[in-house]
């Protein structure tokens, strides 16, 4: 059981990162952008190129490879999203499956189909029953800090007002004289640097392929549409709610209602506890479960 | 050469259908189904499934025809409760639901491995079928965009709130739209499974919604004949690619990844400098003065 608590932990905050940053950019910008989970799967490249390629220390390489990921979310909005502002949510949502569609394939293109591993040094760790390691540690920990320091930012700092003033009521913000484009960019840096980080731990966490997209791309967005589209605490909440229903299905043993001796939700099948969860919450809460908790309008 | 021409007006044909399926959908109705893979599947599946368990094929091509339009309706019905975004990913899951279903549950049609369907021997009689088939939705779907219900899908599409004070139903309009557009798409699917002789998973990825997506943007969502131009260009522009990897020594799957990047570029460049497509849809304009 416990061992159920802490996959579901480890997993949840995996989620929640690159939740968050999808969250951020559509609570201003009106939009799920689709190309995020390619921003994070870059991420994990980049960590990666910088950590074996260059020898960069893995935490400095992740560091690294933040601002990197952040400065290239800023670059496509510069090509491509600034100059469809005034298109339909629809068409930005389009236009964003086409950026995500060119960057994998670029990606894949480069590094190939196969998959690549972050070789690091974990030991393991026993606590009651759960068995886990020091890397699964790091995760959590480095998902808290960035959490507190997003919450931090965003409730004390001057430019999390203006984000939160943009967010809220964009027209009203620009009249008051918050520099909305230059906001803007600080809002992608912010994104894509979270993509990155997100997509660095998922890929330490499991590997590196170009493929990891379709795991990443079900549950984030289950994840910020079960906590409400554009709310950032939202985000964080639905990814924890998804992952303990996903790891808390997979792990009971239905055999006794199929007959059998033992039968076990398919792992792979995770994905689609987070598309059912993803329907069922559109059906009946179509606002999210949180809307209204804090943070940016939804 | 010739046999490769028969080939290619196949594929094209079962492509220009899917595209004109969407284009009901989008570009008349507004609908943003970011899961038009899903009826191809169900179509292909339903024969898939026909023929694994041993049923006569027109089990299969009657299975396609039928749960097409009615799995269609369980999909728009949330419609009615949520805005166009969230549908959208509503529709991009319950379409990665479906294939996840198909590949981890070996006993449906096979899993991983897919299964065998019987395969159109003759490949001029597949092309005949395919041809027939995209002329019969193309006449259909332009009957539709002309008659008075074509006017009012467009009118859904403007302002759904427009529609209502009409005193039309929004939503009973686009299950229509959804339940014709659907039919389409699933019978190519069961097409598609005849001609290609196999089912799996992998024929029915994201990526391939948005080709169909590529193909109705580049050429002018709201105008059939635009869509079936878009789907030729993409068609084109993925077979030639082949050719440019016998030419040059680059690795095919490099070659793959580029075109799909290509794909990718065309459908951002599309949306940034030209959002009407290629061929741009006729708004009629009635002079009330007149």
């Amino acid at each position: 059981m416990t061992q159920i608590f802490v996959n579901s932990i480890i997993y949840g905050s995996q989620i929640a990162i690159i939740a968050i940053g999808i969250s951020l950019t559509y609570s201003v910008l009106r939009f799920a952008n689709f190309a995020h989970i390619q921003y994070a799967v870059i991420g994990g490249y980049a960590t990666y190129v910088f950590h074996t390629a260059f020898s960069v220390p893995i935490v400095l390489a992740t560091a690294m490879s933040m601002v990197f990921t952040g400065a290239f979310a800023v670059l496509i909005d510069r090509i491509v999203f600034r100059t469809i502002r005034h298109v339909t949510p629809e068409g930005k949502m389009i236009a964003s499956w086409g950026v995500a569609l060119f960057l994998r394939s670029i990606l894949a293109a480069i590094f190939g189909g196969s998959a690549l591993f972050f070789e690091l040094d974990t030991t393991t760790i026993r606590v009651g029953g759960a068995i886990f390691t020091t890397l699964d540690v790091a995760v959590v920990l480095v998902t808290l800090c960035a959490m507190l320091a997003m919450h931090v930012l965003l409730r004390y700092s001057r430019v999390g007002v203006a984000l939160r003033a943009l967010a809220n009521n964009f027209e009203l913000a620009e009249v008051r004289g918050i520099p909305s484009e230059r906001m803007i960019l600080l809002l992608w840096f912010l994104s894509g640097a979270y993509a990155g980080l997100g997509g660095t731990l998922f890929a330490i966490e499991t590997q590196l392929k170009p493929n990891i997209d379709l795991l990443i791309l079900l549950p984030v967005f289950a994840a910020i549409t079960i906590g409400g589209l554009g709310n950032v605490y939202g985000a964080v909440v639905g990814a924890m709610i998804l992952s303990f229903a996903q790891n808390i299905l997979i792990s009971i043993d239905f055999g006794s209602l199929v007959g059998a001796m033992q039968w076990y939700v398919p792992s792979q099948f995770r994905d689609a506890v987070a598309v059912t969860a993803l329907v069922l919450v559109l059906l009946f809460r179509p606002q999210g479960l949180l809307k209204g908790l804090g943070g940016a309008k939804p | 050469m010739i046999d490769f021409a028969i080939y290619m007006t196949t594929i094209v044909c079962i492509w220009a259908v899917l595209a004109i399926s969407l284009n009901i959908q989008f570009g008349l109705t507004g609908l943003v189904n970011f899961g038009q893979i899903l009826p191809f599947a169900i179509g292909a599946y339903s024969a898939g499934i026909a023929s694994f368990h041993g049923l006569p094929i027109w089990v299969g091509v009657l299975a396609g025809l039928i749960m097409g339009p009615l799995i269609g309706f369980l999909v728009i019905f949330p419609t009615r409760r949520m805005a166009q975004d969230y549908w959208a990913l509503a529709s991009l899951g319950i379409a990665e639901m479906f294939r996840l279903t198909m590949l981890n549950f070996r006993g449906i049609a096979g899993g991983v491995e897919g299964t065998i369907v019987e395969r159109l021997s003759d490949p001029r009689v597949a092309m005949a079928v395919s041809v027939l088939a995209l002329v019969v939705s193309f006449i259909v779907a332009e009957r539709i965009s002309k008659a008075p219900l074509g006017r009012l899908l467009r009118v859904i599409r403007e302002d759904e709130t427009l529609a209502a004070t009409l005193g039309r139903n929004p939503f009973r309009f686009q299950v229509v739209a959804m339940a014709v557009a659907w039919a389409m798409a699933s019978a190519v699917g069961v097409l598609y499974a005849h001609i290609t002789g196999f089912v799996d998973h992998g024929s029915f990825m994201v990526i391939e919604t948005f080709i169909i997506w590529t193909a109705v943007i580049v050429g002018g969502p709201g105008r059939n004949l635009g869509v079936v131009v878009g789907a030729i260009i993409i068609q084109a522009m993925s077979v030639s690619t082949r050719f440019v990897a016998q030419w040059t020594d680059l690795p095919s799957d490099v070659v793959a990844n580029l075109r799909l990047a290509l794909v990718g570029l065309l459908l951002v460049v599309m949306i940034m400098y030209r959002p009407e497509g290629f061929l741009r849809e006729k708004k009629p304009n009635y002079d009330v003065k007149s």
